[in-house]
């Protein structure tokens, strides 16, 4: 598992090397949908999935503090 | 001669002329350069936003992990959220984010099902005292955003409370981008100092250290049916106390013109009172004992006061054309309690007016169950540790999504100084291979001061 996680990253990180933007190229990259976090109006869609769901985290959302969820 | 000095006077002119547009175009050039080293320096928030955030979450099964995994597990919610962005001036921003949510579950109202007017039934709510609660949220944000705009520091602090349950907060992050703001590194941490408010299913208080057991009121004026020596086991907690320590690494990096992706890895370790008080155990080498149709608990639920979490999660987004964009997600999570679990999810935003943007989606969970998860009458009293709770049970989630957004980058439409500048509404649906089904309809309105 972790080896294929460090695999991924490699990936990443070597395609990042392949392209850098300057912000007039970013158009397409700044439109609202594009937005690498959940939107959020989906806040509480994320806070129903920590209540019901074991796996929580690496999503923006609630870890499992300050609530009464697993 | 005249004609000689008159031409000398013209050219010295028009050469006093060229030093003049020479002279003005180096000005401009050197305004419009300061002009664009003051611009450069943008404030990280123009103006004073507003989020308006509301759901209403319904769901039902018959898996109450209060009843020990029977028993109806209906319950509605209605929250509502604000969060107001304030400017403080170019480089921070102050973020307040208060919510409040009601909910009326009949599970939770079965902590106590003999004070209904029904008899007493896991399958139905109780009318007493524990049907419904709120719970309030408050967390405020200061970010500090660096001159270049290559680094953010964020500092939080959060509390909330509920009937049962109060918690403190406290985290900070900061983040770096590189690459020309082409890749971007973040670390953050936080910590949750929480408390329970350890309330026990009826029937067992009256076996709390020093109480009066069979002698109660409880038994007195009801009648229990099968093992009438009803002896369950006490738990006695060691504390109330639960802390939770998280650290979390994000980094995302621009692929193309039109691809981003990120990759996210949470770990979490909590420690204290982890079992939820109220959810009822029956072990299966136990005789049952009833009052009218409701099973009397065995015991509480019982999981070991430590838990670590790890989550590894990545999204990668693709700007296909100026009508449609994908947006997936994945997430392995993993803990020491035996859960794995494989997260999977679609978005497709599709442009079908300047305005109007539809969202359908799509997502997909599975999780294995915790080593202590058995269903009801699943565990036996030589067990260490039990619960009945579904949620930590192994099943698989479908979540079916339709939403749309309306979108006014002018704000024309205004309430009071505040004007429009987004509208969303949602609906999704999801239903889990236990049984369990739910829905959620959320909405929110992005307003921005004039």
């Amino acid at each position: 598992m972790i080896k294929k996680v460090l695999l991924l990253v490699l990936i990443i990180i070597s395609m990042s090397s392949c392209v850098v933007l300057k912000e007039y190229e970013k158009v397409n990259i700044n439109d609202p949908d594009m937005v690498l976090s959940d939107q959020a109006s989906n806040r509480n869609v994320s806070t129903f999935h920590s209540y019901r769901e074991a796996a929580v985290g690496a999503n923006g959302g609630k870890t499992g503090g300050g609530c009464g969820c697993n | 001669m005249v004609v000689v000095v008159v031409i000398n006077r013209i050219k010295s002119m028009e050469m006093n002329k060229q030093i003049l547009s020479i002279i003005f175009l180096m000005l401009a050039t050197l305004g419009f350069s300061q002009e664009k080293e003051t611009a450069y320096k943008k404030r990280v928030l123009e103006t004073i936003e507003v989020d308006l955030l509301s759901s209403f979450y319904f769901q039902d099964g018959d898996n109450a992990a209060v009843s020990g995994g029977i028993g109806t597990e209906e319950l509605t919610d209605l929250t509502g959220t604000m969060i107001v962005s304030i400017p403080l001036n170019d480089d921070d921003v102050l973020t307040i984010d208060a919510g409040i949510s009601a909910y009326s579950s009949a599970s939770s109202s079965n902590v106590d099902p003999f004070d209904g007017d029904k008899p007493a039934d896991p399958f139905v709510a109780s009318s007493g005292a524990s049907q419904a609660d709120l719970w309030f949220n408050f967390t405020g944000i200061y970010t500090h955003s660096s001159d270049d705009r290559n680094e953010l520091w964020s500092a939080k602090f959060s509390v909330s409370s509920e009937y049962d349950y109060f918690s403190i907060g406290a985290g900070g992050s900061y983040t770096k981008l590189f690459n020309e703001k082409n890749t971007e590194l973040s670390v953050n941490g936080s910590v949750y100092i929480d408390s329970w408010n350890d309330i026990y299913p009826m029937e067992l208080r009256a076996f709390a250290p020093g109480g009066e057991e069979l002698d109660a009121a409880l038994f007195f004026y009801n009648t229990i049916s099968g093992n009438e020596n009803y002896n369950p086991i006490y738990q006695q907690f060691d504390g109330t106390g639960r802390n939770s320590y998280a650290l979390g690494l994000n980094f995302s990096q621009i692929l193309s013109k039109r691809l981003q992706g990120s990759l996210a890895f949470d770990v979490v370790q909590q420690k204290g009172l982890l079992s939820t008080p109220f959810q009822r155990v029956y072990f299966s080498d136990i005789a049952d004992s009833f009052i009218e149709n409701f099973h009397l608990a065995d015991t509480n639920e019982k999981l070991p006061d430590s838990r670590v979490k790890i989550a590894l999660g990545g999204r990668l987004n693709y700007y296909i054309n100026e009508f449609l964009v994908l947006r997936t997600f994945y997430r392995y999570y993993t803990d020491d309690w035996g859960v794995k679990s494989h997260t999977a999810s679609v978005e497709l935003p599709i442009k079908i007016s300047e305005k109007f943007t539809l969202y359908p989606s799509y997502r997909y969970y599975n999780q294995t169950a915790a080593d202590y998860f058995a269903p009801y009458e699943g565990h036996l009293s030589s067990d260490e540790f039990y619960t009945s709770d579904y949620d930590l049970s192994e099943y698989n989630a479908n979540q079916y999504g339709f939403g749309v957004r309306y979108t006014d980058i002018f704000t024309k439409a205004h309430i009071w100084k505040f004007g429009l500048k987004s509208i969303d509404l949602k609906f999704n649906k999801y239903d889990r291979s236990t049984g369990l089904k739910s829905s959620i309809i959320s909405g929110g309105a992005k307003f921005v001061m004039d």
